[in-house]
């Protein structure tokens, strides 16, 4: 099972179109990721793609994500718990360093996405490594910056991507793997893009954790979320 | 005067991807050699791609109703190096100014095992 857990949600024709081209080059489950401006909108039409995404050749589990784009801290809270029950997987634009460290210790956000946006570093250190850990908080690795770069920029964020992996090794948050696909030319065969990420340096496990573990473990925590009163906490049915 | 051929021991193994390509712009079979070049050479650079021995066998134009250019070909590379080639060719996003993506279908032994098994 290969998961996807970013590609750009815009309108009902062009996210379906993405999700048939997702299908036929083999991956299972992707996630639509919208922003403030579009997400009014896809709670229209989401049950809908859902639904006929079910009915292709290779079925194709397709999920919701709100991303929070903000550089204020406390704007970035208020929006996470206004969202959390509605939306199954939130995540936050990092780039800003009050950003990654604010989503690094919310527990109530579950990706912090691109952490090295438009910076010379990779955006996160030792202590927000920890801190991630802690509150389950996945780093996520975003194909998509390696295709609109080029030469040095491309180098530069290598080396982001690189160092990011290394402290993964010694903190293991987790880390997931997304195409961040926004148009048909951008989605990748699954494989193809496994053999990138062992190109960089990761290894087959750790390849498998961000393309398959790693996510579904995220999704399937949400569904439970309801039933969570506090971490390591659960409601559970008396008959289960 | 043309060299004999090596025996087949002391020749290199090879072995077939069958990739599929999307296009803005009509491509011909000499564009996708160039920007199958392009794409090893910008990632993995010109002493790592000499390994490649890249060759496009075959190249075919699939006609669909899409709103690309639809392609499919054959690409032969040296043994043992597959991966590499897989992952520079998903980094190429454009070529001449206009959109492409290369996608890999499948690896086979033989040209004829890639075309019955990936394209037709």
């Amino acid at each position: 099972m290969f998961y996807d857990l970013n590609i750009k949600g815009k309108n009902f024709n062009e996210d379906l179109h993405l999700a048939k081209e997702a299908s036929l080059l083999g991956w299972n489950s992707v996630a639509f990721n919208y922003n403030d401006d579009n997400l009014d909108n896809a709670f229209e039409y989401f049950d809908t793609l859902q639904e006929e995404s079910l009915n292709f050749n290779n079925p194709l589990n397709v999920d919701f994500r709100y991303e929070i784009t903000t550089n204020n801290s406390n704007h970035l809270r208020k929006l996470s718990r206004k969202y959390r029950d509605k939306i199954n997987l939130i995540s936050v634009l990092g780039g800003h360093l009050k950003v990654n460290r604010t989503s690094c210790e919310t527990i109530h956000i579950d990706i912090l996405s691109r952490p090295y946006f438009k910076r010379k570093d990779c955006g996160i250190n030792h202590v927000l490594a920890k801190e991630a850990a802690n509150n389950d908080v996945a780093i996520e690795l975003c194909f998509k910056d390696i295709l609109t770069t080029y030469l040095s920029y491309r180098s530069k964020i290598l080396a982001n991507f690189k160092e990011i992996i290394s402290l993964h090794r010694k903190f293991d948050f987790p880390l997931i793997l997304t195409s961040g696909s926004t148009f048909i030319y951008d989605i990748k065969n699954p494989v193809d893009l496994s053999y990138f990420f062992k190109e960089i340096g990761l290894k087959e496990e750790e390849i498998e954790e961000g393309f398959k573990n790693s996510p579904k473990n995220l999704i399937n925590f949400n569904k439970n979320r309801e039933n969570l009163i506090l971490k390591g906490v659960k409601k559970i049915d008396r008959f289960d | 005067m043309k060299l004999k051929i090596l025996p087949p021991t002391l020749r290199k193994n090879h072995r077939y991807l069958a990739i599929d390509i999307k296009s803005q712009n009509e491509i011909s079979k000499d564009d996708l050699v160039m920007a199958v070049w392009d794409a090893c050479i910008r990632f993995f650079g010109e002493c790592e791609s000499s390994n490649f021995n890249l060759w496009i066998v075959r190249f075919y134009e699939i006609n669909d109703n899409n709103d690309y250019n639809h392609y499919k070909a054959i690409l032969k590379c040296q043994r043992g190096f597959e991966d590499k080639i897989r992952s520079s060719l998903i980094t190429l996003t454009k070529f001449k100014g206009s959109y492409i993506s290369i996608n890999t279908l499948g690896l086979s032994g033989t040209i004829s095992g890639a075309v019955s098994k990936y394209i037709d």
